[in-house]
């Protein structure tokens, strides 16, 4: 299972890497809606050289961006071709039915695309240098004023450590029990549907029965050691907001500035 | 069918180009005889599985070349065409009852028969056959298997392979966890089965007792690395080299040097099974002492 690399986190020691894991996660977020307010040359440039500078301070591989967009580039390809064709406005090209090549279409659908590139850039930059537990963490940190509203906290941000810590483990008893039915015969992704679906079977139902098993020793190893529910816990990992927080919480609130200015009104 | 194989400078690369890059297997050749009995073993994480998963095409090397019988396996070997090899290639993984998934025991074990071209009675006739022939109990073969104890479940899911009637059968760790008796049968058992059917055996083991007393030919791994070939005796005749690579002898051998030492009467040969050092007393008891 070698091909999923969208996500996955990679050890580091940059100041990307040490940052708090809440002012990452709040300043993708922050990004990623900065990014709509983006509409001209100039603003799209500031937002790439901002990405650019990012990655190039997290000191992680180009490539592995390159690979996060691929799995979608079919899902881009169809959006940028959707706005090329079907905006219209400026000067006509070519017309055929309902298609019209335009100048307005084309440069929407470079904006577009750029939009797409930035946004995976940003979250890719995001998962790769922030541990999947920090993520949860951080999401715990961030919804706590939601407990008064008796959102349960506490329980949510479990299951999804949970659910992080248990995707690598899923995916190599995948592998696994994939291997043990094709020596068996099965072929998977070969066949008609009907045969695929049946190709499903062998291999669903002992990863069922391995989750279950999990997650029934998970629960006593964890009543065991005394777990009882979220209210008063202290944390493992504790994390402190520090400068290096402080300094790019305000880059990015100087960048919002300047694609204030910059941006077409 | 005759079906030697062979391994032609094999690397095997997981993950190539990620940090998470893990040379698994380093210019690997070596020949497994066919009929022979193969133990391989080695050091925990030495690759030991990975070379199991090229005996059928799961994994196909990085570079060099693999030949089993006629089928040719290089970086580009494609799936299909491995249909026909994993027919004769029957591979009992670690801890293979995670492969069970049928509404009975006796469907279980019929499971690979039917993909490979068996119909229902035929597959359903030779699943009987090898219940028995693991010892699983008439009454079970009904049950689902997930009802089973952790051994039988083992047996089933061993029957499930034994039932492909493969001329190659691999064997990684199969009697880790099973309790002293039910290892012993299951290894007389493969012993039975090879000679029956004149099988090529190859055991992924960490039980030294098992490489002497049913291998014939041992390849031993490090790191990846092929650092022996041979025959039980000539892997066993060094101690000290044994140990420099985190490997012990089996439990006659480790008996026979501490007697050496602590006696000072020498062996012919250094005894490898509990038979040839029970012989080798007798001989010296009754030859008188040679050296004193
Ligand atoms: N799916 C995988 N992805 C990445 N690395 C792997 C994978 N499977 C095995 N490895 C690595 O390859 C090396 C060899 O592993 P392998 O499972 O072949 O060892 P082994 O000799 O069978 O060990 P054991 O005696 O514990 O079963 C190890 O360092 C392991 O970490
Ligand atoms: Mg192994």
């Amino acid at each position: 299972m070698g091909k999923v690399l969208l996500g996955r986190y990679i050890p580091g020691s940059s100041l990307v890497h040490r940052m708090d894991s809440r002012s990452k996660l709040i300043l993708s977020f922050f990004f990623i809606v900065i990014i709509f307010l983006a509409n001209n040359w100039e603003s799209y440039l500031l937002l790439f050289i901002v990405t650019i500078t990012s990655i190039l301070t997290a000191r992680v591989n180009f490539s592995f961006f390159i690979k996060g967009v691929r799995p979608l580039i079919w899902l881009i390809l169809f959006t940028v071709l959707l706005q090329i064709f079907f905006s219209s406005g400026g000067t006509v090209f070519w017309k055929w039915g309902p298609f019209t090549l335009s100048y307005y279409g084309i440069v929407n659908g470079i904006y577009v695309f750029c939009r797409f590139v930035l946004i995976i850039f940003m979250s890719t930059l995001l998962t790769l240098t922030t541990a999947p537990l920090e993520i949860a963490d951080a999401l715990e940190k961030l919804m706590m004023p939601l407990k008064r509203i008796k959102v349960p906290v506490y329980e949510i941000s479990l299951m999804l450590s949970i659910a992080l810590r248990f995707v690598p483990t899923l995916m190599d008893e995948t592998t696994k029990i994939m291997n043990a039915q094709r020596s068996r015969g099965v072929n998977f992704g070969e066949g008609n549907i009907m045969q695929q679906i049946k190709a499903v079977v062998p291999l669903l139902v002992p990863l069922f029965v391995s989750s279950f098993n999990r997650a029934e020793d998970l629960a006593t190893a964890m009543e065991a050691r005394g777990y009882h529910g979220g209210e008063g816990r202290t944390k493992y990992r504790v994390h402190y907001w520090e400068i290096r927080d402080t300094l790019g919480c305000t880059f990015f609130v100087v960048v919002f500035i300047i694609l204030l200015f910059i941006r077409q009104w | 069918m005759v079906m030697g194989i062979i391994f032609k400078t094999v690397n095997y690369t997981y993950q190539p180009s990620t940090p998470f890059e893990q040379k698994a297997l380093k210019n690997i050749s070596v020949e497994i005889p066919t009929g022979s009995y193969t133990a391989v073993i080695g050091h925990t994480g030495s690759g030991k599985s990975t070379f199991l998963q090229h005996l059928n095409g799961l994994l196909r090397p990085s570079s060099g070349e693999i030949v089993i019988g006629k089928q040719i396996i290089t970086p580009e070997t494609k799936n299909k065409e491995l249909g026909e090899l994993r027919k004769h290639v029957g591979i009992v993984f670690q801890f293979p009852e995670a492969q069970l998934f049928e509404e009975t025991v006796l469907k279980d074990i019929a499971f690979a028969p039917k993909n490979f071209g068996k119909n229902e009675e035929e597959a359903t006739a030779i699943a009987r056959q090898m219940a028995r022939q693991v010892g699983l109990k008439e009454e079970l073969l009904l049950k689902s298997p997930f009802e089973l104890s952790g051994g039988q479940m083992r047996r089933v899911a061993i029957a499930g392979i034994l039932a492909m009637e493969p001329e190659i059968l691999v064997l990684d760790e199969p009697t880790a966890g099973l309790d002293p008796k039910g290892r012993l049968e299951m290894m007389e058992m493969f012993k039975e089965l090879k000679e029956k059917q004149n099988l090529t055996v190859i055991l992924v083991t960490h039980q030294m007792d098992d490489v002497a007393n049913y291998a014939d030919n041992v390849i031993v791994l490090e790191n990846g690395r092929l650092i022996a070939n041979g025959s039980p005796k000539k892997i066993f005749a060094q101690p000290k080299w044994l140990i420099e690579h985190h490997l012990a002898l089996p439990k006659a051998g480790e008996f026979a040097v501490n007697f050496e030492k602590k006696t000072g009467y020498k062996f012919e040969t250094l005894p490898l099974t509990e038979s040839d050092l029970a012989s080798q007393i007798v001989k010296m008891v009754h030859g008188g002492v040679q050296n004193g």
